[in-house]
């Protein structure tokens, strides 16, 4: 095989040499520029273009089939020397977006580049108020263009962490154009799992362009960058949900999907909110890696604060540290992460607590687990009761805005109790169900109690009232009668 | 126990010489005939108007009328002072019902022709009263500080600010600046609690001594007849007391309404949330507030609500001046044309008022 191999390279080198030197005979420029042996001929040697008969009067203009220099480089001939600014990719586009050129040269390039482009933010006017930032050239160079699957070619996979860092690495340059831009993504980049497999030449791994895109880069802010909150799952997702890609990777492939219908997800894809962890939250973006099992809770900590706080002074810490448990994600899970429900505490089947203890395994655990579910459940039946009897004080009419506000702070009670749980504290924890979460709700449902109880009051002493002023009122009746009478006779 | 009522109406006649009080009220007599009924419906309206100023004074007892406590004190009143509810359910209903006696004491005065000579300033003082009763209603309404009562007072004080010249400082007046703000509820609450009920209470105070010393008028057909074919009632007791039931009847039906349909709050006002839809003015404005959108947006080249403000404007001088022009119920002859107009106003306040609730 390896024989096969170095027959077919010869043959391939010996062609190409026998095709540029024909070709050079007819392209006089380089004839000449070869000669002097300057350093864009010498580049030009290996450029895709020379390969493909293109000559360097196809982007500097002139005459290549004259050898006199005075007619090739003449501006009757169109000789513009060295394009600048604008116009440098202007020549680029006059035949890269146009497909019936590229398709003429065999390419199959697409030709919306350009299209792609004009939307980058590359593409904005640079500090000189002249030209775009970039140039194609920026990336592709000018002279010694190679195929992009080139390994030698500054856009080939391998390549372009270093190329994108020539500018995004140089904190003097970034500060011209965006100051609060980090410059430190290369140095990341080469401590995550994408950087390590680059690094180790896999050009599978993802680079800056699998997730910034490469023509079409918008900033992060941009709703329709491929880094966009609501965008970045799906970006994860295009390599990380495809089993024939990530085959030889041994990771799984279902992220995205539990992502999707966890509460994070949902925060994210349906209440469209952007606060919402997305996979760079807890991955990292330039650096990511999986959170290590010992910094889960630190991780997770970043937004539920309160919540990482009480784990880390709480026993538990201590246990699952020795037992190498991944802190957060041993009772809640990883992508797949649901709305905390009662359910998760306690001692049945369904609750995380009896995974580890029992009536006869860590007993003492298993006693609190019980009693703070017993505690979390009489406070949710006390919420409901209290709703149901201000809702009935309401349908009668009766006035209790201030005790339904009031019913708020046992709803607080209700989401401080269970952060509270992070402590695995029996007392703190009833310190909120009962001194906080049930005081409330009692008063509340004493006084939606009281209300309902003063609209049957106020029927009946709207009853005896009307009896008195009717029976008054008939009174004075048989009484004018009596005087009417009195004159009459 | 006699000689203690004896010996304490004899303190009071020795300084006061109630004798001659107590004389005028026994010869004091109500003519009695078929339409003797609508005599009774001054004595309502000054039963309500007595409540509401009982309600009012202890609704003031808790009420603060900023912009800030306005609602909250409402709500405490509401929910925490005792028999609170009742007090402002009966205030509003008594409200409600005080506009609509004096307007049905207003029409059966029109259509008896009982404001012809002498008697044009109890007319006017009346028609003036009406006026002040709807400024009572209107100021009134936005005391709550709620979200209806704010966009109802906007409105409201928009509809004033499109009277030609005067109305736009009137709105600005009345507004206590551009908009309605903290700065009109302490203005409206002012009108509300001092400068209507001290103007009401001197208008009030001459209607009632002018209907004292004039007595209560005849019907046209009366007059001419002799003294012994006119049926008549001693005013004291017999009318007085028959207007005592009528009083503890309302009395009852104030009860029934403010314990089944009492006052409702609603939202806190928030000057910066859209206008809720549907913002009516009460039952009492309903009919202008309806007649002014029928109004196109231009009558020949001026606005077409400013025509409506300025005929709603003519149309409450006439009212006013009703004695002055309808010269022949003051002469003793029929004018049927005031009966057409007084039918033509009542059924045009009803249809309209019909039309504004169910638009």
């Amino acid at each position: 095989m390896n024989r096969i191999n170095f027959i077919f390279t010869v043959i391939f080198i010996v062609t190409s040499a026998v095709r540029i030197d024909v070709y050079a005979q007819e392209d006089q420029c380089f004839i000449c520029h070869d000669v002097l042996g300057d350093k864009p001929s010498e580049l030009f040697k290996n450029d895709i273009h020379l390969k493909m008969k293109i000559s360097c009067s196809a982007c500097h203009g002139g005459n290549s089939k004259s050898d006199d220099m005075d007619i090739a480089m003449s501006s009757k001939e169109g000789f513009i020397g060295v394009p600048k600014g604008n116009d440098i990719s202007e020549r680029c586009i006059a035949c890269h977006s146009n497909e019936e050129k590229m398709k003429a040269y065999g390419s199959n390039l697409p030709a919306n580049q350009h299209e792609l482009i004009k939307n980058s933010v590359h593409w904005k006017t640079s500090i000189t108020g002249r030209e775009h930032i970039l140039q194609c050239t920026t990336c592709h160079n000018a002279h010694g263009i190679l195929k992009v699957n080139n390994p030698a070619s500054p856009v080939h996979s391998l390549n372009i962490p270093q190329t994108c860092a020539k500018c995004h690495s140089d904190a003097v340059y970034m500060r011209l154009y965006n100051p609060s831009l980090p410059v430190d993504q290369l140095q990341k980049y080469r401590t995550s799992g994408h950087g390590i497999l680059n690094s180790k030449r896999d050009s599978k791994a993802a680079d800056c362009a699998d997730c910034h895109g490469s023509h079409e880069i918008r900033t992060a802010g941009d709703i329709k960058s491929k880094v966009y909150p609501t965008n970045i799952p799906k970006t994860c997702a295009a390599c990380h949900s495809n089993a024939e890609y990530m085959g030889g990777y041994k990771i799984p492939i279902d992220q995205y999907d539990k992502f999707k219908s966890s509460v994070h997800g949902i925060a994210l894809f349906e209440k469209n909110d952007l606060s919402a962890p997305v996979c760079n939250s807890c991955h990292g973006n330039h650096g990511a890696t999986p959170p290590g099992v010992e910094s889960i809770s630190k991780v997770c900590g970043t937004c539920h604060v309160l919540n990482a706080e009480l784990f880390s002074g709480s026993p538990h810490k201590k246990a699952f540290d020795e037992k190498n448990y991944p802190e957060c994600e041993t009772c809640h899970k990883n992508h797949d992460i649901v709305t905390a429900t009662n359910a998760l505490l306690g001692v049945s089947d369904e609750a995380v607590c009896s995974q580890c203890h029992s009536e006869s395994e860590n007993v003492k655990g298993f006693k609190s687990a019980a009693e703070m579910r017993s505690l979390i459940d009489s406070l949710d039946q006390a919420v409901i009761l209290a709703k149901e009897l201000i809702n009935e004080a309401e349908q009668k009419g009766m006035e209790i805005s201030e005790a339904k506000f009031r019913l708020r702070d046992a709803q607080q009670a209700k989401l401080e109790a269970r952060t509270m749980v992070h402590s695995f504290s029996l007392d703190k924890f009833k310190e909120i169900v009962e001194g906080k979460g049930l005081l409330v709700t009692s008063s509340v449902i004493d006084e939606a109690k009281a209300s309902i109880d003063d609209y049957y009051f106020r029927r009946y002493g709207l009853l005896i009232s009307i009896l008195i002023i009717s029976l008054l009122a008939l009174a004075l009746y048989l009484y004018v009668k009596k005087i009417e009478r009195k004159n009459t006779g | 126990m006699k000689n203690f009522w004896n010996n304490l109406y004899g303190w009071f006649d020795e300084r006061l010489e109630l004798k001659e009080l107590v004389n005028f009220m026994e010869k004091k007599y109500v003519p009695v005939h078929r339409h003797s009924i609508w005599y009774y419906f001054g004595g309502v309206s000054l039963f309500l108007f007595i409540i509401q100023v009982a309600t009012g004074i202890l609704l003031l007892f808790y009420y603060k009328g900023t912009e800030d406590l306005a609602f909250e004190s409402i709500q405490f009143i509401m929910s925490k002072v005792e028999f609170g509810w009742l007090i402002r359910s009966i205030h509003t209903w008594s409200a409600n019902l005080f506009i609509l006696a004096i307007f049905i004491h207003m029409f059966s005065v029109l259509f008896e022709k009982a404001y012809r000579k002498p008697r044009e300033v109890t007319w006017i003082t009346g028609v003036l009263m009406f006026f002040l009763a709807l400024g009572f209603g209107f100021s009134g309404y936005l005391l709550p500080w709620n979200e209806l009562a704010f966009f109802a007072t906007k409105v409201g004080s928009d509809i004033v600010g499109a009277v030609p010249l005067i109305g736009e400082p009137l709105k600005i007046f009345m507004r206590g600046g551009e908009d309605v703000t903290g700065a009109t509820l302490s203005r409206l609450f002012g009108f509300h609690v001092a400068l209507f009920p001290a103007i009401f209470s001197s208008l009030l105070i001459i209607h009632l001594l002018l209907v004292q010393r004039q007595g209560m008028s005849q019907p046209m057909e009366f007059e001419g007849k002799k003294k012994h074919e006119l049926k008549k009632m001693p005013f004291f007791p017999n009318f007085f007391l028959r207007d005592l039931i009528l009083w503890l009847l309302v009395l009852n039906v104030l009860a029934i309404l403010a314990v089944f349909f009492p006052s409702e709050l609603g939202q806190k006002a928030d000057p910066f949330a859209p206008a809720p839809e549907g913002i009516k003015p009460e039952w009492y404005f309903l009919f202008m507030f309806q007649t002014l959108k029928y109004f196109p947006a231009h009558i020949w080249f001026i606005e077409g609500e400013v025509v409506g403000v300025l005929l709603f404007g003519a149309a409450g001088i006439l009212w006013l001046l009703v004695p002055f022009w309808d010269k022949r119920s003051s002469r003793g002859e029929r004018n049927k044309l005031i009966n057409y107009i007084g039918l033509f106003a009542v059924m045009f306040i009803i249809v309209l008022t019909i039309l504004g609730w169910l638009s």
